[in-house]
């Protein structure tokens, strides 16, 4: 069972939403997050970067086609973080009010 | 702990991260070219039999199943609808491409079993005639088997 433990960097609700979508997925491009995100390219970019410098997403640059594509994975790192989120958001829940 | 988060703004939060989850099991299914390789193949392999020559009617059967393995285990997983997104295995489920090739298998059968009755029937060209029958089952059929397997993924 995985340990609650709330987590400042992935609440954010456009981090929230990239980690909850990667959270289902091996890898996702750049161009998919931006179209079902609804987001710009430099604001995508700016909050991958924040989730890449704590470690939660890797980013590969695998060139197919002859185009270099950018992909967006969760790292194990971030799988836990993520996992450890939901935990404490379900235990906020159950809790119920203050 | 130094948030402060209520019950209804974390359940606000889970609702978006299932929308997430949801939004990539949206992209759960096979490309469209398999279903309608897989039925073109179907009928020219019927009437490939009708011909009636059956050193040619080994030879395609052997071709088209040599092309399928080849292709299947690539995209029947249903992972892989485009380039753009890779869906996880645990999401997807495990059946996925047993049900999908078991499904093909199957159809071999219900040719089988269609050609006979056309057969029967006193039709000039019975393979031809099921294979036909069996190519509209995968197109209609195929997309649908992926429609329930996402929804059973959205309700896991």
């Amino acid at each position: 069972m995985t340990e609650p433990k709330f987590d400042e960097l992935i609440h954010q609700s456009t981090r929230l939403s990239i980690v909850g979508l990667l959270a289902a997925a091996d890898w996702a491009e750049f161009s998919f997050l931006r179209d079902e995100l609804g987001m710009s390219d430099s604001a995508l970019s700016k909050q991958l970067t924040t989730l890449e410098a704590a470690g939660y997403v890797a980013i590969d640059r695998p060139v197919s086609d002859h185009r270099r594509r950018v992909r967006a994975r969760l790292t194990d790192a971030g799988m836990a973080a993520f996992q450890g989120h939901v935990a404490a958001l379900r235990q906020i829940i159950a809790v119920g009010p203050a | 702990m130094t948030h402060d988060i209520t019950p209804l703004e974390a359940s606000g939060a889970l609702d978006a991260i299932d929308r997430g989850r949801r939004q990539v099991i949206d992209e759960i299914d096979l490309p469209t070219w398999y279903w309608w390789g897989l039925a073109l193949g179907w009928i020219g392999l019927g009437v490939i039999t009708d011909l009636k020559h059956p050193w040619l009617t080994a030879a395609a059967t052997l071709a088209f199943g040599a092309v399928h393995s080849a292709v299947a285990p690539r995209v029947a997983s249903g992972r892989h609808r485009t380039h753009q997104v890779s869906v996880r295995a645990d999401v997807v489920g495990r059946r996925t491409a047993r049900l999908v090739i078991g499904s093909v298998a199957g159809l071999g059968v219900v040719t089988v079993g269609a050609a006979l009755a056309a057969s029967a029937d006193g039709a000039r060209h019975p393979v031809t005639i099921a294979s036909v029958f069996v190519a509209v089952i995968i197109l209609l059929g195929g997309p649908r088997l992926l429609a329930a397997i996402r929804r059973r993924a959205a309700a896991a």
